[in-house]
Protein backbone atom coordinates (compact mmCIF):
# COMPACT_ATOMS: atom_id res chain seq x y z
CA UNK A 1 0.00 0.00 0.00
CA UNK A 2 1.44 3.32 -0.98
CA UNK A 3 2.40 5.49 1.98
CA UNK A 4 1.05 8.65 0.44
CA UNK A 5 -2.43 7.15 0.33
CA UNK A 6 -2.21 6.64 4.06
CA UNK A 7 -1.02 10.15 4.52
CA UNK A 8 -3.80 11.68 2.54
CA UNK A 9 -6.30 9.47 4.18
CA UNK A 10 -4.93 10.38 7.59
CA UNK A 11 -5.42 14.05 6.86
CA UNK A 12 -9.02 13.35 6.16
CA UNK A 13 -9.52 10.97 9.04
CA UNK A 14 -11.17 13.57 11.27
CA UNK A 15 -13.83 14.07 8.66
CA UNK A 16 -14.25 10.35 8.40
CA UNK A 17 -15.02 10.06 12.07
CA UNK A 18 -18.24 11.99 11.53
CA UNK A 19 -19.46 9.45 9.01
CA UNK A 20 -21.26 6.45 10.29
CA UNK A 21 -20.32 2.96 9.13
CA UNK A 22 -23.95 2.33 8.27
CA UNK A 23 -24.39 5.57 6.27
CA UNK A 24 -26.89 5.07 3.51
CA UNK A 25 -24.82 7.15 1.15
CA UNK A 26 -21.65 5.60 -0.35
CA UNK A 27 -18.48 6.98 1.18
CA UNK A 28 -17.01 10.00 -0.53
CA UNK A 29 -13.65 10.22 -2.25
CA UNK A 30 -11.55 12.80 -4.03
CA UNK A 31 -9.99 12.10 -7.42
CA UNK A 32 -7.09 13.83 -9.08
CA UNK A 33 -7.84 16.22 -11.93
CA UNK A 34 -5.85 13.96 -14.23
CA UNK A 35 -7.88 10.88 -13.36
CA UNK A 36 -11.16 12.75 -13.68
CA UNK A 37 -10.15 14.04 -17.13
CA UNK A 38 -8.90 10.63 -18.27
CA UNK A 39 -12.01 8.70 -17.15
CA UNK A 40 -14.53 11.47 -17.73
CA UNK A 41 -15.51 11.61 -14.07
CA UNK A 42 -17.51 14.38 -12.46
CA UNK A 43 -18.40 15.38 -8.93
CA UNK A 44 -21.35 13.28 -7.72
CA UNK A 45 -20.52 10.28 -9.91
CA UNK A 46 -20.55 6.84 -8.32
CA UNK A 47 -17.46 4.72 -8.92
CA UNK A 48 -16.41 1.26 -7.77
CA UNK A 49 -12.91 0.78 -6.41
CA UNK A 50 -11.06 -2.41 -5.58
CA UNK A 51 -7.67 -3.07 -4.03
CA UNK A 52 -6.62 -5.57 -6.69
CA UNK A 53 -6.61 -5.68 -10.45
CA UNK A 54 -9.28 -8.39 -10.65
CA UNK A 55 -11.80 -6.09 -8.97
CA UNK A 56 -12.62 -8.50 -6.16
CA UNK A 57 -14.39 -7.02 -3.13
CA UNK A 58 -14.99 -3.77 -4.98
CA UNK A 59 -16.85 -1.04 -3.11
CA UNK A 60 -18.87 1.90 -4.32
CA UNK A 61 -17.82 5.47 -3.64
CA UNK A 62 -19.21 8.87 -4.57
CA UNK A 63 -16.86 11.50 -5.97
CA UNK A 64 -16.99 14.49 -3.66
CA UNK A 65 -14.48 16.58 -5.59
CA UNK A 66 -11.31 16.72 -7.65
CA UNK A 67 -7.90 17.98 -6.58
CA UNK A 68 -4.57 19.00 -8.11
CA UNK A 69 -1.96 16.66 -6.66
CA UNK A 70 1.09 18.21 -5.02
CA UNK A 71 3.80 18.19 -7.71
CA UNK A 72 6.59 15.74 -7.04
CA UNK A 73 9.78 16.13 -9.08
CA UNK A 74 10.75 12.55 -8.30
CA UNK A 75 7.63 11.28 -10.08
CA UNK A 76 8.06 13.47 -13.15
CA UNK A 77 6.53 11.80 -16.17
CA UNK A 78 4.09 9.69 -14.13
CA UNK A 79 0.64 11.17 -14.52
CA UNK A 80 -0.94 11.04 -11.05
CA UNK A 81 -4.24 9.18 -11.55
CA UNK A 82 -5.06 8.76 -7.88
CA UNK A 83 -7.89 8.93 -5.38
CA UNK A 84 -8.02 10.04 -1.78
CA UNK A 85 -10.13 7.99 0.61
CA UNK A 86 -11.03 8.48 4.23
CA UNK A 87 -8.76 6.28 6.31
CA UNK A 88 -11.49 3.85 7.50
CA UNK A 89 -12.65 3.41 3.90
CA UNK A 90 -9.12 2.79 2.77
CA UNK A 91 -8.55 0.22 5.46
CA UNK A 92 -11.83 -1.50 4.73
CA UNK A 93 -10.99 -1.62 1.05
CA UNK A 94 -7.49 -2.97 1.44
CA UNK A 95 -7.80 -5.15 4.55
CA UNK A 96 -7.26 -8.86 4.13
CA UNK A 97 -10.60 -10.66 4.67
CA UNK A 98 -9.03 -12.69 7.44
CA UNK A 99 -7.78 -9.63 9.34
CA UNK A 100 -10.24 -8.35 11.96
CA UNK A 101 -11.07 -4.65 11.74
CA UNK A 102 -8.89 -2.54 13.99
CA UNK A 103 -5.85 -4.82 13.82
CA UNK A 104 -4.38 -3.31 10.67
CA UNK A 105 -0.76 -2.22 10.66
CA UNK A 106 0.95 0.62 8.91
CA UNK A 107 4.68 0.95 8.39
CA UNK A 108 4.95 4.73 8.18
CA UNK A 109 2.95 7.86 8.80
CA UNK A 110 3.73 11.35 7.59
CA UNK A 111 3.02 14.16 10.01
CA UNK A 112 2.56 17.73 8.84
CA UNK A 113 3.74 20.29 11.40
CA UNK A 114 2.37 23.79 11.73
CA UNK A 115 5.94 25.06 11.79
CA UNK A 116 8.15 22.96 9.46
CA UNK A 117 11.23 24.41 11.13
CA UNK A 118 10.34 22.37 14.18
CA UNK A 119 10.74 19.08 12.26
CA UNK A 120 14.16 18.15 13.58
CA UNK A 121 13.25 18.86 17.20
CA UNK A 122 9.92 17.06 16.81
CA UNK A 123 11.65 13.97 15.37
CA UNK A 124 14.15 13.95 18.24
CA UNK A 125 11.32 14.29 20.73
CA UNK A 126 9.33 11.40 19.21
CA UNK A 127 12.42 9.17 19.06
CA UNK A 128 13.15 9.90 22.71
CA UNK A 129 9.61 9.34 23.94
CA UNK A 130 8.47 6.38 21.80
CA UNK A 131 10.73 3.33 21.70
CA UNK A 132 10.29 1.30 18.52
CA UNK A 133 9.23 4.31 16.45
CA UNK A 134 11.75 5.94 14.23
CA UNK A 135 10.99 9.53 13.30
CA UNK A 136 12.94 11.62 10.85
CA UNK A 137 12.49 14.73 8.76
CA UNK A 138 10.68 14.18 5.47
CA UNK A 139 13.30 16.28 3.67
CA UNK A 140 15.84 13.58 4.38
CA UNK A 141 13.50 10.69 3.79
CA UNK A 142 13.92 8.27 0.93
CA UNK A 143 17.10 10.04 -0.18
CA UNK A 144 15.14 12.98 -1.65
CA UNK A 145 17.39 15.52 -0.02
CA UNK A 146 20.56 14.03 -1.42
CA UNK A 147 19.05 13.85 -4.90
CA UNK A 148 18.30 17.57 -4.82
CA UNK A 149 21.73 18.38 -3.42
CA UNK A 150 23.24 16.55 -6.40
CA UNK A 151 20.85 18.35 -8.75
CA UNK A 152 21.76 21.70 -7.23
CA UNK A 153 25.47 21.00 -7.63
CA UNK A 154 24.83 19.93 -11.18
CA UNK A 155 23.07 23.23 -11.80
CA UNK A 156 25.99 25.13 -10.28
CA UNK A 157 28.38 23.26 -12.58
CA UNK A 158 26.24 24.11 -15.61
CA UNK A 159 26.08 27.74 -14.46
CA UNK A 160 29.86 27.91 -14.05
CA UNK A 161 30.46 26.46 -17.52
CA UNK A 162 27.84 28.79 -19.00
CA UNK A 163 29.42 31.85 -17.38
CA UNK A 164 32.89 30.81 -18.55
CA UNK A 165 31.65 30.28 -22.11
CA UNK A 166 29.65 33.52 -22.01
CA UNK A 167 32.74 35.40 -20.80
CA UNK A 168 34.79 34.14 -23.74
CA UNK A 169 31.95 35.02 -26.10
CA UNK A 170 31.54 38.45 -24.50
CA UNK A 171 35.27 39.18 -24.74
CA UNK A 172 35.36 38.15 -28.39
CA UNK A 173 32.28 40.26 -29.11
CA UNK A 174 33.70 43.23 -27.22
CA UNK A 175 37.02 43.01 -29.02
CA UNK A 176 35.16 43.00 -32.32
CA UNK A 177 33.02 45.96 -31.28
CA UNK A 178 35.99 47.93 -29.99
CA UNK A 179 37.97 47.08 -33.11
CA UNK A 180 35.09 48.47 -35.17
CA UNK A 181 35.70 51.77 -33.38
CA UNK A 182 39.46 51.82 -33.72
CA UNK A 183 39.34 54.63 -36.29
CA UNK A 184 37.14 56.72 -33.98
CA UNK A 185 39.47 56.03 -31.07
CA UNK A 186 42.45 56.93 -33.25
CA UNK A 187 40.85 60.22 -34.31
CA UNK A 188 40.02 61.09 -30.70
CA UNK A 189 43.61 60.38 -29.71
CA UNK A 190 44.91 62.54 -32.58
CA UNK A 191 42.61 65.40 -31.60
CA UNK A 192 44.13 65.26 -28.15
CA UNK A 193 41.92 63.14 -25.92
CA UNK A 194 44.08 61.38 -23.32
CA UNK A 195 43.93 57.58 -23.29
CA UNK A 196 42.53 57.68 -19.77
CA UNK A 197 39.67 59.96 -20.81
CA UNK A 198 38.73 57.58 -23.63
CA UNK A 199 39.03 54.61 -21.27
CA UNK A 200 36.63 56.23 -18.77
CA UNK A 201 34.19 56.94 -21.60
CA UNK A 202 34.45 53.35 -22.78
CA UNK A 203 34.00 52.08 -19.22
CA UNK A 204 30.82 54.12 -18.81
CA UNK A 205 29.53 52.84 -22.13
CA UNK A 206 30.49 49.30 -21.14
CA UNK A 207 28.65 49.64 -17.83
CA UNK A 208 25.57 51.00 -19.57
CA UNK A 209 25.58 48.32 -22.25
CA UNK A 210 26.24 45.56 -19.71
CA UNK A 211 23.43 46.82 -17.47
CA UNK A 212 21.07 47.08 -20.41
CA UNK A 213 22.14 43.60 -21.55
CA UNK A 214 21.61 42.18 -18.08
CA UNK A 215 18.13 43.71 -17.87
CA UNK A 216 17.32 42.40 -21.33
CA UNK A 217 18.57 38.99 -20.25
CA UNK A 218 16.36 39.11 -17.18
CA UNK A 219 13.34 40.09 -19.28
CA UNK A 220 14.17 37.22 -21.64
CA UNK A 221 14.52 34.84 -18.71
CA UNK A 222 11.20 36.00 -17.28
CA UNK A 223 9.50 35.42 -20.62
CA UNK A 224 11.26 32.07 -21.09
CA UNK A 225 10.30 31.07 -17.55
CA UNK A 226 6.61 31.27 -18.41
CA UNK A 227 7.04 29.50 -21.74
CA UNK A 228 9.23 26.71 -20.37
CA UNK A 229 6.94 26.11 -17.39
CA UNK A 230 3.83 26.08 -19.55
CA UNK A 231 5.38 23.72 -22.07
CA UNK A 232 6.65 21.17 -19.54
CA UNK A 233 3.55 21.45 -17.39
CA UNK A 234 1.56 20.62 -20.51
CA UNK A 235 4.02 17.92 -21.55
CA UNK A 236 4.01 16.11 -18.19
CA UNK A 237 0.52 17.17 -17.07
CA UNK A 238 1.77 18.54 -13.79
CA UNK A 239 1.67 21.74 -11.77
CA UNK A 240 5.41 21.40 -11.11
CA UNK A 241 7.38 24.63 -11.60
CA UNK A 242 10.46 23.86 -13.72
CA UNK A 243 12.07 27.30 -13.93
CA UNK A 244 11.85 30.15 -11.46
CA UNK A 245 13.76 33.43 -11.73
CA UNK A 246 13.87 34.54 -8.13
CA UNK A 247 15.01 38.02 -7.03
CA UNK A 248 18.20 36.40 -5.70
CA UNK A 249 18.93 34.76 -9.04
CA UNK A 250 18.17 38.04 -10.84
CA UNK A 251 20.42 40.05 -8.52
CA UNK A 252 23.21 37.49 -8.87
CA UNK A 253 22.94 37.57 -12.68
CA UNK A 254 23.17 41.37 -12.74
CA UNK A 255 26.01 41.32 -10.19
CA UNK A 256 27.98 38.98 -12.45
CA UNK A 257 27.00 40.41 -15.84
CA UNK A 258 27.60 44.13 -15.25
CA UNK A 259 31.18 43.97 -13.90
CA UNK A 260 32.01 41.24 -16.42
CA UNK A 261 30.76 43.36 -19.33
CA UNK A 262 32.55 46.46 -18.08
CA UNK A 263 35.82 44.62 -17.49
CA UNK A 264 35.62 42.96 -20.91
CA UNK A 265 35.05 46.35 -22.58
CA UNK A 266 37.88 48.03 -20.71
CA UNK A 267 40.26 45.13 -21.35
CA UNK A 268 39.53 45.20 -25.07
CA UNK A 269 39.80 49.00 -25.19
CA UNK A 270 43.00 49.05 -23.21
CA UNK A 271 44.62 46.73 -25.72
CA UNK A 272 43.52 49.13 -28.45
CA UNK A 273 44.64 52.30 -26.68
CA UNK A 274 48.14 50.98 -26.25
CA UNK A 275 48.61 51.17 -30.01
CA UNK A 276 49.79 54.33 -31.68
CA UNK A 277 46.99 56.77 -32.54
CA UNK A 278 47.94 56.96 -36.19
CA UNK A 279 47.91 53.20 -36.57
CA UNK A 280 44.41 53.17 -35.12
CA UNK A 281 43.16 55.90 -37.40
CA UNK A 282 44.68 54.28 -40.49
CA UNK A 283 42.92 51.01 -41.26
CA UNK B 1 64.46 81.58 -31.40
CA UNK B 2 62.21 83.34 -28.92
CA UNK B 3 59.02 83.12 -31.00
CA UNK B 4 59.51 79.46 -31.90
CA UNK B 5 56.37 77.36 -31.66
CA UNK B 6 58.22 74.10 -31.86
CA UNK B 7 61.93 73.39 -31.96
CA UNK B 8 63.41 70.00 -32.77
CA UNK B 9 67.06 69.51 -31.87
CA UNK B 10 68.71 66.47 -33.51
CA UNK B 11 65.64 64.31 -33.22
CA UNK B 12 65.59 60.76 -34.55
CA UNK B 13 62.90 58.13 -34.71
CA UNK B 14 63.78 54.46 -34.85
CA UNK B 15 61.10 51.79 -35.22
CA UNK B 16 62.06 48.41 -33.85
CA UNK B 17 61.11 45.74 -36.38
CA UNK B 18 61.51 41.96 -36.30
CA UNK B 19 63.95 42.20 -39.21
CA UNK B 20 65.92 44.94 -37.47
CA UNK B 21 65.42 48.58 -36.46
CA UNK B 22 64.22 51.02 -39.12
CA UNK B 23 65.47 54.61 -38.88
CA UNK B 24 62.59 56.76 -40.14
CA UNK B 25 64.00 60.15 -39.08
CA UNK B 26 67.67 60.73 -38.39
CA UNK B 27 69.23 63.65 -36.59
CA UNK B 28 66.84 66.38 -37.76
CA UNK B 29 67.05 69.88 -36.40
CA UNK B 30 64.17 72.17 -37.24
CA UNK B 31 62.49 75.22 -35.75
CA UNK B 32 59.01 76.37 -36.66
CA UNK B 33 58.46 80.00 -35.82
CA UNK B 34 55.09 81.55 -35.03
CA UNK B 35 53.15 82.28 -38.21
CA UNK B 36 55.63 80.44 -40.39
CA UNK B 37 54.63 78.44 -43.48
CA UNK B 38 56.78 75.38 -44.15
CA UNK B 39 56.39 72.59 -46.68
CA UNK B 40 58.18 69.26 -46.31
CA UNK B 41 58.71 67.30 -49.50
CA UNK B 42 60.43 64.09 -50.37
CA UNK B 43 59.87 60.61 -51.76
CA UNK B 44 57.63 58.08 -50.03
CA UNK B 45 59.23 56.56 -46.96
CA UNK B 46 61.72 59.39 -46.51
CA UNK B 47 60.38 60.13 -43.01
CA UNK B 48 58.43 63.35 -43.63
CA UNK B 49 55.18 62.13 -42.06
CA UNK B 50 57.06 60.69 -39.09
CA UNK B 51 58.75 64.06 -38.60
CA UNK B 52 55.37 65.78 -38.79
CA UNK B 53 53.91 63.41 -36.18
CA UNK B 54 56.81 64.11 -33.85
CA UNK B 55 56.39 67.88 -34.32
CA UNK B 56 52.72 67.39 -33.44
CA UNK B 57 53.48 65.30 -30.35
CA UNK B 58 51.61 62.32 -31.77
CA UNK B 59 54.83 60.35 -31.79
CA UNK B 60 57.85 60.73 -29.55
CA UNK B 61 61.43 60.95 -30.82
CA UNK B 62 63.73 58.04 -30.00
CA UNK B 63 66.49 60.56 -29.34
CA UNK B 64 67.05 64.30 -29.46
CA UNK B 65 65.05 67.12 -27.92
CA UNK B 66 61.67 68.45 -28.92
CA UNK B 67 60.53 71.69 -27.32
CA UNK B 68 57.00 72.92 -27.84
CA UNK B 69 56.17 76.36 -26.49
CA UNK B 70 59.29 76.22 -24.28
CA UNK B 71 58.27 72.87 -22.84
CA UNK B 72 60.40 69.77 -23.36
CA UNK B 73 57.90 67.30 -24.79
CA UNK B 74 59.97 64.28 -23.73
CA UNK B 75 59.26 65.11 -20.08
CA UNK B 76 55.49 65.15 -20.58
CA UNK B 77 53.27 62.14 -19.88
CA UNK B 78 50.48 60.96 -22.18
CA UNK B 79 47.88 63.21 -20.59
CA UNK B 80 50.04 66.34 -20.80
CA UNK B 81 51.03 65.61 -24.40
CA UNK B 82 47.37 64.98 -25.27
CA UNK B 83 46.36 68.30 -23.74
CA UNK B 84 49.16 70.03 -25.61
CA UNK B 85 47.82 68.56 -28.85
CA UNK B 86 44.27 69.45 -27.91
CA UNK B 87 44.95 73.09 -27.07
CA UNK B 88 47.88 74.15 -29.24
CA UNK B 89 48.16 71.90 -32.30
CA UNK B 90 45.74 71.30 -35.14
CA UNK B 91 45.97 68.30 -37.45
CA UNK B 92 44.72 67.87 -40.99
CA UNK B 93 45.13 64.48 -42.61
CA UNK B 94 44.83 63.18 -46.13
CA UNK B 95 41.84 61.02 -45.17
CA UNK B 96 40.04 63.75 -43.18
CA UNK B 97 39.32 61.48 -40.17
CA UNK B 98 35.98 63.03 -39.36
CA UNK B 99 33.75 61.13 -36.98
CA UNK B 100 30.98 59.78 -39.22
CA UNK B 101 28.29 59.76 -36.55
CA UNK B 102 28.65 63.47 -35.84
CA UNK B 103 27.52 66.41 -37.96
CA UNK B 104 30.04 68.89 -39.35
CA UNK B 105 29.31 71.30 -36.49
CA UNK B 106 29.59 68.53 -33.89
CA UNK B 107 32.92 67.42 -35.35
CA UNK B 108 34.18 70.98 -34.93
CA UNK B 109 32.70 71.20 -31.45
CA UNK B 110 34.38 68.04 -30.21
CA UNK B 111 37.89 69.44 -29.52
CA UNK B 112 36.35 72.51 -27.90
CA UNK B 113 34.17 70.35 -25.67
CA UNK B 114 37.21 68.38 -24.59
CA UNK B 115 39.05 71.63 -23.91
CA UNK B 116 36.21 72.67 -21.61
CA UNK B 117 34.52 75.38 -23.67
CA UNK B 118 30.91 76.16 -22.69
CA UNK B 119 28.30 74.71 -25.03
CA UNK B 120 26.96 78.01 -26.34
CA UNK B 121 30.44 79.35 -26.96
CA UNK B 122 31.63 76.27 -28.81
CA UNK B 123 28.49 76.16 -30.93
CA UNK B 124 29.04 79.76 -31.96
CA UNK B 125 32.74 79.10 -32.63
CA UNK B 126 31.89 76.02 -34.73
CA UNK B 127 29.43 77.94 -36.88
CA UNK B 128 31.94 80.77 -37.23
CA UNK B 129 34.66 78.33 -38.34
CA UNK B 130 32.38 76.51 -40.75
CA UNK B 131 31.48 79.89 -42.26
CA UNK B 132 35.23 80.67 -42.41
CA UNK B 133 35.87 77.53 -44.48
CA UNK B 134 32.79 78.24 -46.63
CA UNK B 135 30.51 75.58 -45.16
CA UNK B 136 28.16 77.66 -43.04
CA UNK B 137 25.18 76.06 -44.73
CA UNK B 138 26.40 72.50 -44.15
CA UNK B 139 26.74 72.64 -40.38
CA UNK B 140 24.15 69.96 -39.76
CA UNK B 141 25.32 67.60 -42.48
CA UNK B 142 27.14 64.41 -41.62
CA UNK B 143 30.45 63.55 -43.33
CA UNK B 144 28.74 61.02 -45.59
CA UNK B 145 26.63 63.85 -47.00
CA UNK B 146 29.68 65.97 -47.86
CA UNK B 147 32.10 65.86 -50.79
CA UNK B 148 35.82 65.16 -50.28
CA UNK B 149 36.71 68.85 -50.47
CA UNK B 150 33.96 69.73 -48.02
CA UNK B 151 35.09 67.04 -45.61
CA UNK B 152 38.64 68.38 -45.74
CA UNK B 153 37.38 71.88 -45.06
CA UNK B 154 35.43 70.57 -42.05
CA UNK B 155 38.65 68.85 -40.92
CA UNK B 156 40.48 72.19 -41.20
CA UNK B 157 37.71 73.91 -39.21
CA UNK B 158 38.03 71.20 -36.57
CA UNK B 159 41.81 71.63 -36.49
CA UNK B 160 41.34 75.35 -35.85
CA UNK B 161 38.67 74.86 -33.19
CA UNK B 162 40.88 75.58 -30.18
CA UNK B 163 42.84 78.38 -31.88
CA UNK B 164 46.08 76.37 -32.24
CA UNK B 165 49.45 78.02 -32.68
CA UNK B 166 50.53 75.28 -35.07
CA UNK B 167 48.60 73.57 -37.85
CA UNK B 168 50.10 70.38 -39.26
CA UNK B 169 48.80 69.02 -42.54
CA UNK B 170 49.76 65.60 -43.89
CA UNK B 171 49.03 65.44 -47.63
CA UNK B 172 45.91 67.59 -47.21
CA UNK B 173 45.10 67.55 -50.91
CA UNK B 174 46.12 63.96 -51.53
CA UNK B 175 42.58 62.66 -51.97
CA UNK B 176 41.17 65.69 -53.77
CA UNK B 177 40.96 66.64 -57.43
CA UNK B 178 43.05 69.56 -58.64
CA UNK B 179 40.37 72.25 -58.37
CA UNK B 180 39.24 71.16 -54.92
CA UNK B 181 42.86 70.75 -53.87
CA UNK B 182 43.57 74.34 -54.86
CA UNK B 183 40.57 75.54 -52.86
CA UNK B 184 41.86 73.67 -49.80
CA UNK B 185 45.39 75.02 -50.40
CA UNK B 186 44.02 78.56 -50.61
CA UNK B 187 42.14 78.00 -47.38
CA UNK B 188 45.33 76.80 -45.67
CA UNK B 189 47.11 79.90 -46.97
CA UNK B 190 44.41 82.03 -45.41
CA UNK B 191 44.73 80.18 -42.09
CA UNK B 192 48.46 80.87 -42.16
CA UNK B 193 47.94 84.50 -43.15
CA UNK B 194 45.65 84.85 -40.12
CA UNK B 195 48.59 83.96 -37.86
CA UNK B 196 48.71 80.18 -37.44
CA UNK B 197 52.05 78.51 -38.14
CA UNK B 198 51.58 75.91 -40.88
CA UNK B 199 53.65 72.83 -41.70
CA UNK B 200 52.53 70.84 -44.70
CA UNK B 201 53.85 67.47 -45.80
CA UNK B 202 53.16 66.97 -49.48
CA UNK B 203 54.21 65.30 -52.68
CA UNK B 204 52.56 68.10 -54.64
CA UNK B 205 55.17 70.62 -55.88
CA UNK B 206 52.48 73.24 -56.52
CA UNK B 207 51.22 73.02 -52.96
CA UNK B 208 54.78 73.03 -51.63
CA UNK B 209 55.63 76.12 -53.68
CA UNK B 210 53.08 78.15 -51.72
CA UNK B 211 55.23 77.82 -48.56
CA UNK B 212 57.93 80.31 -47.60
CA UNK B 213 60.31 77.50 -46.61
CA UNK B 214 60.50 74.21 -48.44
CA UNK B 215 62.41 71.34 -46.84
CA UNK B 216 63.28 68.32 -48.91
CA UNK B 217 63.87 65.08 -47.04
CA UNK B 218 65.73 61.98 -48.11
CA UNK B 219 66.46 58.87 -46.06
CA UNK B 220 65.21 60.43 -42.84
CA UNK B 221 67.30 63.58 -43.11
CA UNK B 222 66.65 67.09 -44.36
CA UNK B 223 68.51 67.03 -47.62
CA UNK B 224 67.78 70.52 -48.89
CA UNK B 225 66.13 73.70 -47.69
CA UNK B 226 64.87 76.53 -49.85
CA UNK B 227 63.38 79.83 -48.80
CA UNK B 228 61.12 82.04 -50.86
Amino acid sequence: MKPFLFVLALLLSLTASFLGAQAPEPPSILVTRQLAEREGLAVGDLVRLAADARGERARTFRIAGTYEPTPNPLRLGLVPREVRLHLPDLLALTRDPDTPAGTERVSSVNVALVDPAEARRFAQDVNARTPGVFARRAAGAAGMGSIFVVLERFHYAIAAVTIAAATVFLLALTIMLVDERRETVGVLRLIGLPARRILVQVLLEGLFIAAAGALFGLALAAAAEGLINRFFQWRYDTALVFVRVTPRVAALSVAIAVPLGAVATVAASWALLRRRALRLARR
Amino acid sequence: MSDAVVAAQRISRVFPMPAGPVVAVCDVTLTVAAGEHIAIRGPSGCGKSTLLHMLGCVDAPSSGTLVFDRRDVSTLDDRARSLLRLRHIGFVFQRFFLLPMLTAAENVELPQAEAGAPKRERRARSLELLAYVGLGARADHRPAQLSGGEMQRVAIARALANRPRLLLADEPTGELDQTTGEQVAALLDRVNADGTALVIVTHDPVLASRARRVLTMRDGRIDHEAAR
